[in-house]
């Protein structure tokens, strides 16, 4: 049998065609008619160690998805009109390996048009090969390890949360205006807080400070008795606790049975979770630690997209019959990214989503701050400063004492010894 | 020298207060030879029974205890009845127990979450002593202590049941050899019944502190519990309710030693104890072989 030229160049279109389609690169699904509805995959967890975060999270992008479909939908610009929002989650119960069989199938069985990562560095790490492997533009909302950011992709944003890479840079910068020479770093040994540690004692290092305790701890840990005391033999000036909500949380508990005191003390989520923590450890026990104030503690009024911080604080309480924490506007945030996307990308692609992404990036403000990717998908915007937590009658303010710019008052150190 | 006598210190009461936290898994495993998957479930239902009595009644948490107990009560008789003699009539016990209390240790996590939410709570930091008590110049919270002198108060109270009374000997007979002990008229599902709810109570009453030592309870915590009791109960022996002390004596001791000189490995302590252990004596420090094959 012989084969015609032409016959064989159209089979060799036909199998280059369905090679790239195999693996990707082309991405025809929606080009030719708009879909009924936008499916934005993403997961929560019900239960586990990452619970509360990730349901105040996946509140936020609830949030912002019923605004939108009240609205007639989401603008596609690729369709040139609005397409309601179909939010598709599953509980991962905060386990990576519930997560990466449930990305999967967001991914391959559902066919979400737009994939949300859960809440946090861990269970976004399981989520960011799978999407590169399938060329799904990852949007990662507070999965901020350094170490995800390190090389040129298309298929991941950070768009929530400042890398880890850059966050602690003004706390560091802060220790070193305060000449503070003795610092202690105990960090719990994940991607968002070792990277976090990583980056603080590099920035300390530029200063000349190099911290006089430096250890991880499982993520798991929840006993701190012993830690501390070891802590408190290297006679620091600052303590650091680097870990997540439930490390904090008995962190500061031993901290205050333990009778020990210290000049300065931080740790991270007392400033996304304000009640949880004061619920867990009291007010006293918070006096005069440090930590990120987060939005909507920290308010951005001039905004360019959705509502400022402040606006969203009062529409969020009427419709929820409760006041949103970061993780709610997080994640109200993301439906925000995530719609302006839409909006601008001009084919209904995965790359030309990045591409929009990228041209967002420097000109977009949100109630999280300036918006600003790099190339590794890295969020080098939204920074957030260092605030002291002062009493006030018998509860507690937020002083922000550093960048100088952001202040509203200033540090009361050495920390009085309640 | 000071951090070495703070982890020793630190160790032996963080061992005895899970020696507490591991004893009822290993009375009810010695008894029934049963594997309660359930069992840091039910040391959680003991914290958020203190955490209802304080939050809700504004009583002290300590009052957990007697909750702990009343709820083993109510809760371990039918629960026994309804699932013990069915599995024990079975082929495969060990097996199907650990399915079954799978399944409960699940429902319990649900009915928390349905109940309590996921996030943390804690009990109110001075209700068991807000100062610190010393020895050997290093000083704790009191609340570790109270935790420490319960699990001491528990444990001899065990131990007087063993040796000094009528069932408690029963019990010992039961945990030798189950057959003989029904061979020599002993009523062998009463007095079962009666381990497994003491088991029951020992894993609350271990709950009503573990706030205080692990900083808070969520119900996710169930299952961390479970498996470091069960290192504790292999280290030292499975199927001896008393050489739980041993066994949570040397995590305790292992785990804050690793905190103090190398933290990032504390976690590992208890596995690779329990690793060490079943290779050198599979039937841990304190034991004898407790399976024929």
């Amino acid at each position: 049998m012989t084969v015609s030229r032409p016959t064989w160049l159209v089979a060799a279109a036909v199998i280059i065609f369905a090679g790239l389609a195999a693996i990707g690169v082309y991405r025809p699904a929606h080009a030719a008619a708009p879909p009924s509805v936008i499916k934005i995959g993403t997961l929560y967890a019900s239960s586990g160690t990452f619970a509360v975060a990730s349901q105040g999270q996946y509140q936020g992008l609830q949030y912002w998805a019923s605004l939108v479909n009240k609205d007639g939908g989401v603008y596609v610009k690729a369709f040139n009109k609005k397409i309601p929002v179909k939010i598709i989650a599953y509980d991962d119960q905060s386990s990576t390996t519930t997560a990466t069989t449930l990305y999967n199938q967001l991914i391959t069985q559902d066919k979400v048009d737009v994939l949300i990562a859960d809440f946090g560095s861990v269970l976004t790490s399981v989520a960011i090969p799978l999407a590169a492997e399938h060329h799904m533009l990852l949007i990662d909302p507070t999965g901020s390890g350094a170490n995800f950011f390190t090389k040129k992709t298309d298929y991941l944003a950070d768009v929530s949360i400042p890398s880890s890479a850059v966050w602690p840079v003004p706390l560091a910068q802060f220790i070193l205006a305060q000449k503070l020479k003795r610092v202690a770093i105990l960090y719990d040994s994940n991607d968002f807080d070792a990277s976090q540690a990583e980056t603080l004692k590099s920035v300390l290092g530029q200063g000349g400070v190099t911290p006089v305790y430096y250890n991880g701890v499982p993520t798991t840990e929840s006993n701190y008795a012993v830690l501390l005391h070891t802590i408190a033999a290297t006679h620091p000036d600052a303590v650091l606790e680097f870990g997540y909500a439930p490390n904090d949380i008995a962190f500061l508990r031993d901290l205050t049975s333990s009778g020990l005191h210290f000049n300065m003390t931080f740790t991270i989520f007392p400033g996304q979770l304000i009640s949880l923590i004061t619920k867990n450890v009291g007010a006293k026990a918070l006096a005069y630690t440090y930590t990120y104030p987060t939005p909507p503690l920290v308010r951005y009024p001039h905004v360019t997209t959705g509502m400022n911080t402040a606006e969203f604080v009062q529409a969020f309480t009427a419709a929820n019959k409760v006041a949103p924490n970061f993780l709610n506007a997080a994640g109200y945030n993301n439906g925000l990214i995530v719609g302006e996307m839409l909006a601008r990308a001009p084919q209904f692609t995965q790359l030309d989503f990045h591409s929009a992404l990228m041209a967002m990036s420097g000109s977009t403000t949100t109630l999280l701050g300036a918006f600003k990717i790099n190339e590794n998908g890295a969020q080098l915007g939204e920074l957030l400063p260092v605030a002291q937590i002062v009493p006030e009658g018998t509860a507690n303010k937020f002083v922000v004492v550093y960048p100088q710019d952001k202040a509203t008052g200033k540090a009361v150190y050495p920390a009085p010894q309640q | 020298m000071s951090l070495l006598e703070y982890a020793l210190i630190g160790g032996i009461l963080y061992g005895i207060f899970f020696a507490l936290v591991g004893i009822g898994l290993n009375l009810i495993f010695g008894v029934m030879r049963m594997i309660n998957i359930a069992h840091g479930q039910f040391v959680l239902l003991g914290g958020y029974g203190a955490f209802l009595l304080s939050a809700r009644l504004g009583l002290n948490p300590i009052f957990g205890v007697l909750l702990a107990i009343a709820g083993a009560i109510v809760v371990g008789l039918p629960l026994y009845y309804a699932v013990v003699p069915r599995l024990q009539a079975s082929r495969d016990p060990e097996m199907l127990s650990f399915i079954l209390f799978f399944g409960i240790a699940q429902m319990i996590d649900a009915i928390l979450v349905a109940v309590f939410g996921a996030d943390q709570r804690s009990l109110p930091q001075d209700a068991l002593g807000s100062g610190n008590l010393s020895a050997l110049g290093q000083s704790f919270p009191d609340a570790w202590w109270v935790a420490v002198a319960m699990s001491l108060l528990v444990t001899a109270a065990l131990y007087l049941y063993f040796t000094r009374t009528r069932l408690g000997f029963a019990t010992r007979a039961i945990i030798a050899n189950r057959d003989e002990a029904l061979a020599t008229g002993i009523d062998v599902q009463r007095v079962s019944a009666l381990s497994f709810v003491i088991g029951l109570a020992l894993a609350g009453i271990a709950g009503v502190f573990v706030p205080y030592l692990l900083g808070s309870i969520s119900p996710d915590i169930g299952n961390e519990l479970t498996t470091t009791s069960f290192a504790v109960i292999i280290i030292g022996s499975l199927g001896n309710p008393l050489g739980t002390i041993i066994g949570g004596l040397v995590f305790g001791i292992g785990t804050l030693f690793m905190q103090t000189f190398l933290p990032s490995w504390s976690n590992m302590v208890p596995y690779a104890l329990l690793v060490i252990i079943v290779l050198l004596r599979p039937a841990g420090l304190l034991g004898r072989a407790v399976r024929v094959t």
